[in-house]
């Protein structure tokens, strides 16, 4: 049958042209991700900077590097690891919407096949070889285009804020080998469903006129739709405050799974939003709007298809997006929650006698400057650079809430350590506990734990240590900010002022608390803007190119019925009419759901993350959530109007009694 | 319908039929009721006899057809094919039994647009895992008058010439058993007397069975025997009719 499969491909370039390029665009993306991967991984740290830490308990014993600058590429290949999964996710989502669709078009063909002679197994195995065969072409091509993208963009991901180091490309064979894989089996499981389909397709329907499909929907596929439904939003229900860095990978994965389950009930659910929204569309117009709903309603399968990749990316932007923001509303309303002080002193790094200027200035009652510093908290198996700060508790507590869980902070005090609820999450640490740690200065000790308090992350560090240990180990750190308590009586404004003042000409800058709050939270929203920018660009980009890719397919196909039509008497302007109102209605029941998935990520997460927390700001990016849904309904209907105009205008009506 | 006889009893097979019908139903049912297509058809065709099935529209032929070549499963009765029952085989049993044994030609000649004329002809032997040697390929192609035009493909082709592809794939395998559904239909008179005589051959030279639906009285009389089918029943036969016979007792039968 692959000799078929060749030939059938080599005739449906139109079916096939759409697959090849959206799986060469996923293998260039994988393959970009996965050697980019590879530079991170060929990395290593300036020696200088690097400790070596002894694992003795780990099983079998051995050591960990740890760059203690912080300066590696872990950063970016956590972003290309999501950027991987994104990119795999939509690939399968698009090849296999791609397939189904291509199937569905050619019921009287396979029919014809079955009628002479084709079993159900030559059909399958005549789909999967021209799956087989888009694929193979599109993987290598995707692959060469990587490689030849590859140094590109890793001069452009050096020393940038995800990798502040230089990479450099690493040896391509493996990372290729996996990205060209990756294509052909995404291939194959997009291939596997049609396929499937395609070989139930009877000899009959080789005779019938009217290719329609029947409306029916495996009882199979309904219980894995609803089943895979109720598991993502059970998920999106255990999320509790303080995920932190989990967010983004939550606020990914979660609306993949309600994507695939919408998709698995699709038939279903199509027909059913598409005749809602057709209500006003045929009470307004005359007999297009009333075509274009018989058109999407009648055929759910073909509907689906279509709507898919705007469903995909319409649900999975929208709710990182929206989740991203959430997330930056609690963490606002966190860092406001902790910073008691009201004036707030940031440091350059070498600003001299910092500290005299600030208790020397007159209205100052408390200064709360803590000493950064990195170290190394070391488990049984693992070694993790932790940022710390040695503080005095009498003084800290006054400026900052830190709120202790169990344990004492008065107690911080010799080789002593007081721990974030999540670090005590990792290592499972309870107080009295020793943890060993490996300061800068490579020397290595246990401290005791003395009381784990609440995740402030946006404001406190992971650790605190008391003021003398942090000198002992850091005696060339200075504090970087200072949260200041003015004295009774004393008017906070007019303190900031004084303390500007006095401390011109050293870099530092007091500012309200407030203003420092808000600088705060605007630059993790600078942050955010950057990584959806990283992990929703290619996807996106992807997914434009999916959505017209299949809006063109379809509407290349009906040329038959377009001519058809105009020899019945309807207008050229008519049948765009149709089209118009046909590929607005599948773009608006997909951006519902894609709404809807939206808003259920969006809103669960956003409850999840700010229980316990009060007056959390409510910001909506309603200008990127409006635009991504225009530009997927810009798309969808430019896809399938232009065919239509370019059909319409070389063809007659009589084309149509031509066979 | 003078010259009709009750059909059951005329023809005495003298061997084993190429297909039989026996009581064969076919009811569809749908949300505006039951449509009874078929309503018991009993009939043996010879081997080796050209038979033409004609009927009003409705009258059941098409159903006839899709039922005697198991591309639909009869509500009740039982169709034998050269010996063999098709109740109750499975999917794959009734395809490899399709592909060894029934040719089709239909109205739409039904050709792969993707492939070339000589692959149009040589899929189904390669469907069968066998490799089709070229000269059986090019013999049948010259049978059907279409030598030199191997490597066309269908779009560049007659309508004429695209149903004589369609005969040559159903050729090639030398089925017992040829199913053709109005395969003058979208032909001028000339092509279709090509296409008929062509059909004529088989059962003359080859000694297979055609079993043709068809409207048209002057494609009925290629064939021996016409049998007319009525609101689902066997209404009558007549042999070797000419046009104007064949025009005069299916007009009878609608009045």
């Amino acid at each position: 049958m692959f000799f078929l499969s060749r030939q059938t491909v080599h005739r449906n370039r139109s079916l096939y042209a759409g697959s090849f390029v959206a799986l060469a665009l996923g293998v260039f993306l994988l393959g970009l991700a996965a050697t980019a991967t590879a530079a991170t991984v060929a990395y290593h740290g300036p020696a200088a900077d690097t400790v070596v830490v002894k694992l003795p308990n780990a099983d079998p014993p051995t050591t960990a590097r740890v760059v203690l600058s912080g300066e590696d590429a872990s950063g970016l290949q956590v972003v290309l690891s999501m950027v991987g999964v994104i990119s795999g996710f939509i690939t399968i989502f698009v090849i296999a919407s791609t397939f189904a669709f291509a199937v569905a078009s050619r019921r009287r063909e396979v029919g014809l096949l079955r009628l002479i002679g084709a079993t159900p197994r030559q059909i399958k195995r005549m789909v999967l070889g021209e799956a087989l065969v888009v694929a193979l072409a599109a993987s290598i091509t995707g692959a060469i285009l990587a490689q030849l993208a590859t140094p590109l963009v890793l001069a452009k991901a050096s020393y940038s804020e995800l990798a502040p180091v230089k990479l450099e490309p690493a040896n391509p064979w493996v990372p290729l080998a996996i990205a060209v894989t990756a294509g052909l089996v995404v291939a194959m499981l997009g291939a596997r469903s049609a396929a499937r389909r395609a070989g139930r397709i009877g000899a009959v329907d080789a005779l019938r006129e009217a290719a329609l499909e029947p409306p029916r929907i495996g009882p199979v596929r309904v219980v894995f739709g609803v089943l895979v439904l109720a598991g993502s939003i059970v998920l999106l229900a255990l999320i509790r405050p303080g995920t932190g860095e989990a967010i983004f990978p939550l606020a990914m994965f979660t609306p993949m799974l309600l994507v695939v389950a919408l998709t698995l009930l699709a038939p279903l659910v199509v027909p059913l939003i598409g005749r809602l929204w057709a209500i006003p569309l045929v009470a307004w117009t005359s007999v297009s709007g009333r075509l274009a709903r018989s058109n999407v309603v009648a055929a759910p399968r073909r509907s689906a298809s279509l709507a898919a990749p705007i469903l995909g990316i319409s649900a999975i932007a929208g709710s990182m997006v929206l989740t991203l923001s959430f997330a930056a509303d609690a963490s606002t309303a966190t860092i406001r929650e902790t910073v008691l002080a009201p004036i707030v002193v940031t440091a350059a790094d070498d600003s001299p006698d910092l500290r005299e200027r600030i208790l020397s200035t007159p209205g100052v009652a408390v200064a709360d400057g803590a000493i950064p510093l990195s170290l190394i908290r070391t488990d049984r198996d693992t070694a993790d650079l932790e940022d710390a700060e040695g503080i005095d508790p009498a003084i800290t507590t006054r400026t900052r809430t830190i709120t202790p869980l169990t344990g004492d902070l008065g107690k911080l005090t010799g080789k002593t350590v007081a721990i974030s609820k999540e670090v005590a999450g990792f290592g499972n640490y309870h107080v009295g506990d020793k943890i060993a740690v490996t300061f800068a200065d490579r020397t290595s000790d246990q401290l005791e734990v003395v009381a784990i308090v609440k995740d402030a992350l946006d404001v406190n560090p992971s650790l605190f240590v008391p003021t003398e240990l942090a000198r002992q180990h850091a005696p060339a750190a200075t504090p970087t900010r200072w949260f200041i308590l003015p004295a009774e009586g004393v008017d906070a404004a007019a303190l900031t002022k004084t303390l500007d003042e006095r401390l011109a000409g050293t870099g530092a800058d007091a500012v309200p608390a407030e203003e420092w709050e808000q600088a705060q939270s605007e630059g993790m929203r600078k942050a955010n803007q950057l990584g959806l920018i990283l992990l929703l660009g290619p996807a996106a980009l992807y997914s434009a190119i999916a959505i017209a890719n299949i809006l063109l397919m379809g509407s290349l196909q009906r040329r038959h019925e377009f001519v058809t039509a105009r020899l019945l008497g309807a207008t050229p302007a008519q049948i765009r009419r149709m089209v118009l109102w046909e590929s607005s209605l599948v773009g608006a029941v997909a951006l519902s759901l894609g709404t809807a998935i939206t808003l259920t990520v969006g809103l669960l997460i956003r409850h999840a993350m700010t229980v316990g927390l009060t007056d959390v700001p409510i910001t909506v990016p309603w200008v990127t959530l409006l635009s991504i849904g225009t530009i997927c309904l810009l798309l969808a209907i430019g896809a399938a109007l232009l065919p239509t105009a370019v059909i319409l205008r070389h063809t007659r009506p009589s084309a149509a009694l031509q066979s | 319908m003078t010259s009709t006889a009750p059909t059951r009893h005329t023809v005495v097979p003298t061997e084993a039929p190429a297909l039989l019908l026996d009581g064969i139903t076919k009811t569809y049912r749908s949300k505006a009721g039951a449509v009874e297509a078929l309503r018991g058809v009993t009939y043996h065709f010879v081997r080796g006899s050209f038979t033409a099935v004609m009927g009003a529209s409705g009258s059941g032929k098409s159903t006839l057809l899709q039922c005697a070549a198991g591309l639909d499963q009869p509500t009740t009765g039982h169709v034998m094919l050269g010996g063999t029952s098709l109740h109750g085989l499975t999917e794959v049993a009734l395809t490899k039994l399709r592909r060894e044994q029934m040719g089709f030609v239909f109205q739409a000649y039904n050709l792969l647009p993707s492939l070339t004329v000589y692959d149009n002809v040589a899929l189904p032997l390669r469907l069968t895992g066998r490799k089709p040697r070229r000269e059986d390929v090019h013999r049948v192609l010259d049978q059907v008058g279409l030598e030199g035009k191997a490597k066309r493909r269908p779009a560049e082709l007659s309508g004429g010439q695209q149903q004589r592809v369609a005969i040559a794939r159903a050729l090639i395998t030398q089925p017992a058993v040829f199913f053709a559904d109005e395969p003058t239909g979208a032909l001028d008179s000339s092509t279709s007397r090509q296409v008929l005589s062509l059909l004529r051959e088989a059962t003359d030279r080859a000694g297979q069975t055609v079993v043709m639906v068809t409207h048209d009285p002057v494609a009925a009389a290629y064939a021996e025997r016409v049998l007319f089918l009525s609101d689902g029943l066997v209404a009558g036969s007549l042999d070797h009719g000419n046009p104007a016979q064949i025009a005069a007792a299916m007009s009878d039968l609608e009045r």
